[in-house]
């Protein structure tokens, strides 16, 4: 631990470049928090703590040019929605919430001088902060995806964007009758009902538009990861002999120029392959990465890391606690928690002892049908860990055309939570 | 625990009521099979003493706005707002919901994981946002 921080210091300490930050807020005298990525987590954190505490001087690090939701994102590949249903400007987030928000990518993070170096070499200094960095793919276990040739052609479309798009055209291109297989890796892995929305998606548009086609969901787990009997009735009701179900079938490489996956036992080939990779945490988080290394373990009271207090982290690279699914709705939440443990600390005081979190994961079975899974988490004294309610949440008891509108207010709304 | 357990075991949960009336009305041949040993369950959990500072409460309204918006400004559509709610219909639409009275798709289930005391003090939080 102590070899992994001092050479960790030291990659930053190295760094030269202009404090970009420090010239950046002229009349501004309050604390600095500077947080790495404005996604569902961090641009959840930067809008609350400028909220509750409108004295903090708040810079966001992004690499996006704009907010692209994943949450809704497979509609994309079913039809019903396009990309720019679901992007939202920056503009706004910056403007209406006084927050300073800085289009690059963050290389190292340097405890010491408390700065955060960026890849242009420009450095932003901060008295707290907050990495919530999102999820890399750790291409590595799937050897042969594991360069840039094979991960044009075999897509993951797992960060919406441009692969979703691309997606959506390697389904359009293909023949009446071809096969699409999607890989689900073992969990956890972001956003755990994700794959089995996107199988209906695509079966969806398959039924309508690709005669004799069929869908096979290759999963690395035993059963389907989240709300199983619903999705299993959805893809019998909805659309039969069209989607095949293939319960431990783990992907372990991928030939990408045939198409094919390569499981522990056999193969298959497919028309379209749709490979969702292992996941990690965001590689700015690698020094705080303590389980399975691949992801952060925290404080849950003050959102520190485990093992190097004074840096905040978030979002889909925790180690999530027990029933915690990696999801926007979640990384909204941490938002928040984190944003008043910050305040707090920021201001000499004990962060809340009793912080609650809530998750709702809508998913959308056809285009206009959708089912839910919730859950309420409180902070366990004994355990030091988030647990879930023991009797609130729980699933949807059917799909409905209700749970769509609800969904889709959903949306508008954590949107306009986090982006103001 | 998984997401999926959590799942299996909200659903089970859900059954119980039925499942103690059958016990009931089999009598004593259930009851013996009751009886047999079963593994422990494990230990309810140790949650912390709710936070009702100001500062507490703000963070606790803040695990309605991802649906019901910021504050309880809902601009969703489908979902309502919060904000300017009357304070005694909110907690009695809480308790509603909680108790099977109010038809929900979801709050019947979000509703039980929010205190009486919590629930009085979100009433008390959203009553005084202005709509």
């Amino acid at each position: 631990m102590t070899l992994l921080r001092r050479d960790f210091l030291r990659a930053g300490v190295a760094a030269g470049g202009l404090l970009a930050g420090a010239c950046a807020s002229p009349g501004r005298s309050g604390p600095r928090v500077v947080i790495i990525g404005a996604g569902y987590g961090g641009a959840t954190a930067a809008r609350y703590i400028r909220l509750w505490a409108p004295h903090v001087d708040v810079t966001v690090v992004e690499r996006g040019a704009e907010f692209i939701s994943c949450p809704i994102s497979n509609l994309v590949l079913g039809g019903s929605k396009t990309l720019a249903d679901m992007t939202v400007s920056y503009d706004r987030f910056s403007r209406n919430n006084g927050i300073h928000l800085v289009r690059g990518e963050a290389s190292a993070i340097d405890l010491e001088k408390k700065v955060v170096r960026l890849a242009s070499g420009d450095m932003l200094p901060f008295d707290r902060v907050i990495l919530s960095p999102g999820v890399d793919f750790t291409y590595a276990d799937i050897p042969g995806l594991n360069n840039a040739a094979a991960q044009e052609k075999v897509l993951h479309a797992w960060k919406a964007g441009p692969q979703t798009v691309a997606l959506r055209r390697q389904l359009e291109s293909m023949r009446d009758g071809g096969v699409v297989a999607i890989s689900v890796p073992v969990a956890p892995y972001r956003c755990p009902p994700g794959p089995y929305e996107r199988a209906c998606q695509i079966a969806s548009y398959l039924k309508a538009s690709k005669p004799g086609a069929k869908l096979v969901i290759l999963d690395a787990n035993p059963d389907v990861t989240s709300k199983p009997g619903l999705f299993k009735k959805a893809w019998s009701e909805l659309y039969p002999g069209i989607v095949e179900y293939r319960p431990n079938a783990r992907v372990v490489d991928v030939d990408a120029r045939t198409l094919t996956a390569k499981m522990e036992v056999d193969d298959f080939k497919a028309d379209v392959l749709n490979v969702i990779p292992p996941m990690k945490a965001g590689a700015i988080a690698d020094p705080f990465i303590t389980a399975n290394k691949r992801w952060c373990e925290i404080n849950w009271l003050t959102y520190e890391a485990k093992n190097v207090p004074g840096v905040h982290l978030l979002g889909d690279a925790l180690q999530i606690a027990p029933a915690m699914p990696k999801s926007g709705h979640m990384a909204n939440a941490h938002g928040k928690a984190c944003a008043a443990a910050v305040v707090a600390l920021l201001s000499g005081e004990a962060p809340s002892p009793a912080p609650v979190l809530t998750n709702t994961c809508y998913s959308f079975v056809s285009s206009e049908k959708v089912i839910h899974v919730a859950s309420v988490h409180k902070y366990d004294e004994k355990d030091k860990t988030m647990k879930a309610v023991p009797g609130a949440g729980g699933v949807s008891a059917a799909a409905s055309e209700l749970e769509g509108q609800y969904a889709m207010a959903w949306a508008r709304n954590i949107w306009a939570d986090m982006l103001g | 625990m998984t997401h999926t357990d959590l799942e299996r075991r909200r659903s089970v949960g859900a059954d119980l009521p039925r499942m103690v009336f059958l016990c009931c009305l089999a009598g004593a041949a259930t009851l013996a099979v009751a009886q047999t040993p079963t593994p422990a369950a494990p230990p309810p959990p140790a949650f912390a003493a709710s936070n009702l500072t100001p500062s507490g409460v703000r963070a606790l309204a803040a695990t309605c706005a991802a649906c019901h918006g910021s504050n309880g400004h809902s601009v969703g559509g489908a979902i309502p707002g919060l904000a300017g709610i009357n304070k005694e219909y909110f907690v009695n639409q809480m308790a509603a919901f909680r108790e099977g009275r109010r038809e929900a798709t979801i709050m019947h289930q979000l509703s039980k994981g929010y205190s009486a005391a919590e629930v009085a003090a979100l009433g008390d939080f959203f009553s005084a946002q202005k709509k």
